[in-house]
């Protein structure tokens, strides 16, 4: 009797706490051990859907599980999801066709058959010395921090994880890119296969989860930090020259490569002087620091890694840069430096909700009838040859704590991260419009014109004392073009 | 002032010992603290250059978000050069500026100084007086580099004629190297720069 409760103790500590998802719409809540095998859960699970072992298939990650792989090969953590599904054909003999036996993969689960040499990114000829399993880094949100990610796989239609995949990703492209690997949906796959009338394949859809917390669900998920990747090649970091475990690789051609530490100080250094940019689809970002071409940080969460007060900062200069691309001014008056956002043509700007100031949009000085007394684009004295990190741009775009009230309201919580920052409301404007087809741009800019319109009646013109809308999401929609920004910027000549 | 910057220049300052440059004698780094943040430079002067046979020993200062951003670096060794100020010894180069890499290092910065000095860049200038005789009557320039490089920075070419120009206005009461400056951005007009000098 002792001897039987100590076991079914120490088996009980170990066991992982499983959800099972059927095809039916059934999810069962089991104890798996973590050393039994495919075969065992199936004979675990199929009387409980009232099928025979042989009749179920265990599918997870994009895989279905092969007979003789143990579950503790499968990363999948407590509060994972296995989906078993019936069997509906015979299953196919093994055929002899022209594909290749070379598949010595079957049945393996994701996580055994990629390898981290494939996610570095690197092509250069060297062989792979040993073959490592593939590594991730995702920021978690709900650990609020860096940790180690898993791979998941979903249906791009249904969403469902009943899905298996025809082949691996074989790079970050296909994983990061949408439509890259096809695959079957067997949630319901009559409806997945014929959604577009069979016109497309069915696809993959990959998303991560954090391996440090218990799953909170199938919605729990982790935004992968793709840039930062495991230093297979020993790599010194660019900047200290350090050799370190993990890295961040900047996207560019060279692929140049820093020590965590030394990114953040990188960061730092360029948030503490205004030196990041304003992407037009990226956000607010950074380049390579070696100064490479087209080297720009596409994933902002990489920024994360900074500190919660830094990112803070981050997400407040962010969110400023951003009034001013989409057309907005910042007011002048120092410790102000409320968000407005005017008609174009308009150069007599009040600082209607925060210090009242009237300012000539053009000069940033106080409103004047005529033209400007410092026009843009002053040079300085001749053989003034001075680099600037303008100062008075900086003292020129604070936000007081009544502005912090403007970023609540064109801000909505990130849908990857669930925390409100700059690209949310960016991608609003953004360049989504782009990948909208002729009937839903129709759509689009008919909605924006009548926002206008509607605008325009408020204020008729030469009736309007200020010119001013205030920062809504509505009026965002009034500026869908990145082209705007670029005037603008100019105007301001950041 | 940061590890990083702390360390990234320990191992430059190692780079540079063993670099061919110091072998050759062009390019030379000496420590002036123990916290690394304060070094001094000297590079010598091009051969073919008016710079030829001086050594120009150089301030560096390395800031704390290094090598997120460049060091400051200015001339000691006074200097005839369009985009170095003959006063101040300030340097206009890009790569000092915006064109700042994190992946330089004080060697790169050290060559490219040295090669700013056997091409200059007028139409970007530090010093306007310096660039307008190097545009307008480059011969005058020369020389006066030249006689700078021999003043300053120890070069071979002693030019007797500038010397006494200059002797005539100490005798005046002028201060030698401001009797120089003037001398020099009046293209040794001797009776400009003296007008200059006593309006
Ligand atoms: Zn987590
Ligand atoms: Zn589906
Ligand atoms: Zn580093
Ligand atoms: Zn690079
Ligand atoms: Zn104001
Ligand atoms: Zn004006
Ligand atoms: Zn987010």
């Amino acid at each position: 009797m002792l001897q039987f409760l100590s076991f079914s103790r120490k088996t009980l500590s170990n066991n992982l706490s499983i959800y099972i998802k059927t095809n039916t719409g059934n999810t069962l809540s089991v104890d798996l051990d973590p050393t039994w095998d495919i075969k065992e859960v199936k004979e675990f699970v199929a009387p409980q859907l009232g099928l025979k072992p042989g009749e179920v298939k265990i599918i997870f990650a994009g895989k279905e599980l092969g007979d003789n792989i143990s579950i503790s090969e499968c990363d999948l953590g407590q509060q994972s999801t296995l989906h078993a599904i019936k069997i509906t054909k015979k299953p196919n003999p093994p055929t002899l066709n022209n594909a290749v036996i070379e598949e010595s993969d079957e049945g393996k689960p994701l996580c055994e058959t990629l390898s981290d040499l494939s996610f570095s990114n690197d092509d250069s000829e060297e062989g792979p010395t040993e073959q490592r399993k593939v590594h991730f880094f995702v920021y978690c949100p709900t650990c609020k921090a860096l940790k180690n990610g898993k791979l998941r796989v979903r249906c791009h239609f249904c969403k469902s994880g009943a899905f298996t995949v025809h082949s691996d990703p074989q790079n970050w492209n296909d994983v990061l890119q949408s439509k890259q690997i096809t695959g079957l949906c067997e949630n319901n796959p009559e409806l997945c296969a014929n959604v577009l009338n069979n016109k497309e394949p069915t696809f993959a859809e990959f998303y991560f989860k954090c391996s440090e917390h218990t799953s909170l669900g199938e919605t729990d998920e982790a935004v992968p930090l793709y840039l930062i990747r495991p230093n297979l090649k020993e790599v010194p970091c660019l900047a200290c020259a350090d050799i370190n475990e993990t890295v961040f690789v900047f996207p560019c051609k060279e692929g140049h490569v820093t020590c965590l530490d030394c990114f953040r100080q990188y960061c730092t250094t360029r948030l503490r002087e205004r030196q990041f940019w304003q992407h037009p689809e990226f956000g607010y970002t950074l380049a390579c620091p070696a100064g490479c071409p087209d080297s720009f940080i596409q994933e902002i969460h990489h920024f994360r890694l900074l500190s919660e007060s830094q990112y803070t900062q981050y997400q407040r200069f962010a969110t400023e840069e951003y009034v001013l691309r989409s057309g907005g001014v910042l007011c002048p008056q120092p410790g102000c430096g409320m968000g407005i956002l005017a008609d174009p043509e308009c150069t007599k700007i009040t600082c209607i909700n925060g210090c009242g100031y009237v300012f000539c949009r053009l000069c940033l000085q106080g409103f004047h009838i005529g033209e400007c007394e410092a026009p843009e684009g002053d040079v300085g004295a001749p053989g003034d040859c001075s680099y600037n990190v303008d100062p008075t741009r900086a003292a020129e775009a604070r936000w007081d704590e009544a502005s912090k009230v403007a970023i609540k309201v064109l801000t909505k919580p990130c849908p990857k991260c669930r925390t409100p920052t700059e690209r949310d409301g960016y991608k609003r404007l953004g360049n989504g419009w782009k990948s909208l087809n002729e009937d839903e741009r129709k759509k689009y800019f008919d909605r924006a014109k009548a926002i206008g319109l509607q605008h325009k009646k408020e204020f008729p013109v030469g009736e309007n004392p200020t010119g001013l809308q205030k920062i809504t999401i509505d009026s965002f929609e009034l500026f869908p073009s990145t082209e705007i920004f670029s005037k603008r910027r100019k105007i301001y000549s950041l | 002032m940061a590890n990083i910057a702390a360390q990234r220049i320990r191992r430059e300052f190692k780079e540079v010992i063993k670099s061919e440059e110091v072998a050759k004698c062009a390019i030379k780094v000496e420590l002036l603290n123990d916290s690394y943040t304060e070094l001094k430079g000297e590079i010598t002067g091009p051969p073919d250059t008016a710079y030829e046979g001086g050594t120009f020993v150089l301030e560096i200062k390395v800031p704390e978000t290094y090598p997120f951003n460049p060091p400051k670096v200015r001339f000691i060794t006074k200097i005839w050069h369009p985009n170095i100020s003959s006063v101040t010894g300030a340097i206009c180069l890009d790569i000092l500026k915006d064109q700042w890499a994190a992946a330089m290092t004080l060697r790169t910065v050290l060559l490219s100084l040295q090669a700013l000095l056997s091409a200059a860049e007028p139409d970007d200038p530090q010093d306007a007086v310096v660039a307008k005789q190097f545009k307008e009557n480059i011969e005058m320039f020369q020389m006066t580099a030249r006689h700078w490089t021999n003043v300053y920075a120890g070069g071979p070419h002693v030019n007797k004629e500038c010397d006494d120009k200059i002797k005539r206005l100490v005798d005046m009461g002028v201060e030698e190297h401001q009797a120089r400056v003037a001398l020099s951005s009046y293209n040794w007009d001797i009776e400009r720069a003296t007008e200059q000098l006593f309006s």
